[in-house]
């Protein structure tokens, strides 16, 4: 990327006393996500696009009630907050955290600086894994930034009243808030794990435009394939089916079985799709280019 | 790049195998089951029901006095019930003096149940009101019952809720059309319910009695019925009486002119 040729020379110094460690590829891989045009443009957009939503959708008037919680979201912030999650668990989620984890090791080929980073500085597992990390954080932040937005303009600009759960029961506004909290939390499980495919898609591939797009459309592809009737027997090992387990929480009596299960399965998907990359990564070839 | 494409449709080979093996070994099992829904609906039902009860000013009403219950059907005596569709019908039955229920005892709903355990229900007019209601401040309010979303645990209790309500037998003919010889005939469509419609329909054209036919029809189906006796040509009107001994049949004999 841009960032690696704005090095200043003090990087090379301490690379020539010793290898750096996790922390330095760590902290030099945030360095290069700062820089980014895109990452900071993802995050603003992040802050901004719910506040756009939450006016149209708000404007209606008639709310979408083909969506869960969309009858109510006209009236109500917290029903809104949960309709805009419903939208974004669909392949909003999956596309954000993947503009960055795609882009991750792929970068490194468009740029063909595998040599550089690789020969002199870093060994391949710190390399990696420091990649790892930022692009988790980086979704997790995203999330943040994500939820407090939406939840921030929904109540600013709908309102804070009661609002009807699942079961039809009233959930008082101080309890309704932490809900909603929560629900957008239970997005993080599968956001780490789509980032992981999308790791996995950009070392494999060497294309960022693939590693962009392919978690994006196995998104979509299971989220098809898990609202097909017939075959729901496939729906626990489908990665989109955690993003719709926050409905428990809303219901009365409360359940959170299929929470434990996405984390579960977002562990797995998460777990083979790293294996997978880290294996690509230490069998690959970087001298030929 | 050959060799990627290569590993990814080898790729998603692997995964559809898994997933075929996966549907197969378990029998396409559901988490949506007709027990489920049956808790489900009601507990809903139960609560936005008393929501409408404040809004209409009727005093009284609370979700544990309502005790509703509900019977769910997925298509009809054809399918099973199980699965995700927008061909679930539940026949849900509550207590409210004020709006006492239909002789058949329950009022349908229609569900449309996704695969992840929600669904929207749509409930009878005649029952719920309609999409908005005028609260007592003489507001136009949106009517909570007349539709309305839930979920079900879909690892919830499964066993069957032993609810059953019997099927409503309803003549759906409107004009009677009578063939050469003057011989009637009329459709009988019976709805959603535990065990069909079973029981005679007599007609009769003034004083002349046209013949008594069996009736034998599964629920959500629809059964002809004809009559051998031929319509005198100077009957004006045919009554139709039903006598049913599974299922309930209409309240009153239902009467069809004869066309010109």
């Amino acid at each position: 990327m841009t960032a690696s040729t704005l090095a200043s020379p003090r990087p090379s110094n301490t690379c020539a006393r010793k290898e750096a460690g996790l922390g330095s590829a760590i902290l030099w891989e945030t360095r290069k996500l700062r820089a980014q045009l895109r990452s900071r443009a993802l995050l603003v957009g992040t802050l901004l696009a719910p506040v756009a939503v939450v006016l149209v959708v708000g404007a209606q008037s008639r709310p979408p009630k083909d969506s869960l919680f969309g009858r109510f979201s006209t009236e109500n912030g917290f029903a809104m907050s949960l309709l805009v999650l419903g939208f974004a668990s669909q392949w909003i989620l999956p596309l954000v955290t993947a503009i960055v984890a795609g882009d991750a090791f792929a970068s490194e080929d468009q740029h063909g600086t595998w040599k550089t980073v690789l020969t002199r500085s870093v060994s391949r597992s710190r390399l990696f894994w420091a990649k790892v990390l930022v692009s988790v954080v980086f979704g997790l932040v995203a999330l943040v930034v994500l939820a407090a937005a939406t939840i921030g303009a929904s109540l600013l600009i709908v309102g804070r009243q009661p609002l009807t759960g699942l079961s039809g029961q009233l959930i008082e506004p101080g309890a309704a808030l932490g809900l909603v909290a929560a629900s957008w939390a239970t997005m993080a499980p599968p956001l780490i794990a789509f980032t992981c495919l999308a790791l996995l898609f950009s070392v494999w591939s060497r294309n960022a435009a693939v590693g962009i797009a392919a978690p994006v459309v196995i998104g979509m592809v299971m989220q098809l394939v898990g609202s097909l009737g017939g075959i729901e027997a496939i729906r626990p090992y489908l990665l989109t089916t955690p993003f719709e387990a926050w409905h428990g929480l809303l219901a009365e009596p409360r359940f959170t079985g299929p929470i434990l299960d996405g984390v579960l399965s977002s562990a797995v998907w998460s777990g083979a799709s790293l294996v997978a990359a880290f294996l690509v990564l230490r069998h690959r070839d970087i001298t030929g280019g | 790049m050959r060799r990627f494409v290569i590993s990814l449709v080898a790729a998603i080979v692997v995964v559809l195998a898994v997933g075929g093996a996966v549907v197969a070994g378990s029998g396409g099992g559901s988490s949506i089951t007709r027990a489920r829904l049956e808790r489900s609906l009601p507990t809903t039902f139960s609560n936005l029901y008393a929501d409408q009860a404040v809004l209409l000013g009727h005093p009284g009403v609370t979700p544990a006095s309502l005790h509703a219950t509900a019977m769910c059907d997925k298509g009809g005596a054809v399918e099973p019930d199980v699965g995700a569709g927008s061909n679930w019908n539940c026949l849900v039955s509550w207590t409210d003096p004020d709006n006492p229920m239909p002789p058949e005892g329950y009022g349908k709903f229609e569900l449309q149940v996704h695969s992840n355990g929600c669904w929207t229900a749509g409930g009878p007019s005649k029952l719920v009101g309609f999409a908005t209601l005028t609260d007592t401040k003489g507001r136009e309010v949106t009517n909570p019952v007349s539709e309305f979303d839930g979920c079900f645990d879909p690892h919830g209790d499964s066993s069957p809720t032993g609810v059953e309500f019997p099927s409503l037998l309803g003549v759906t003919t409107t004009a009677l059309r009578p063939d050469r010889d003057g011989r009637v005939s009329v459709q009988a469509t019976c709805g959603t319910g535990s065990d069909g419609c079973r029981g005679t329909i007599t007609a009769t054209a003034g004083s002349t009695d046209l013949g008594t036919v069996p009736i034998d029809v599964d629920e959500e189906q629809t059964g002809t019925f004809s009559f051998d006796t031929p319509v005198p040509t100077a009957a004006a009107e045919v009554t139709f009486t039903v006598r049913l001994t599974r299922g309930v049949g209409p309240s009153k004999p239902v009467t069809l002119e004869m066309p010109a």
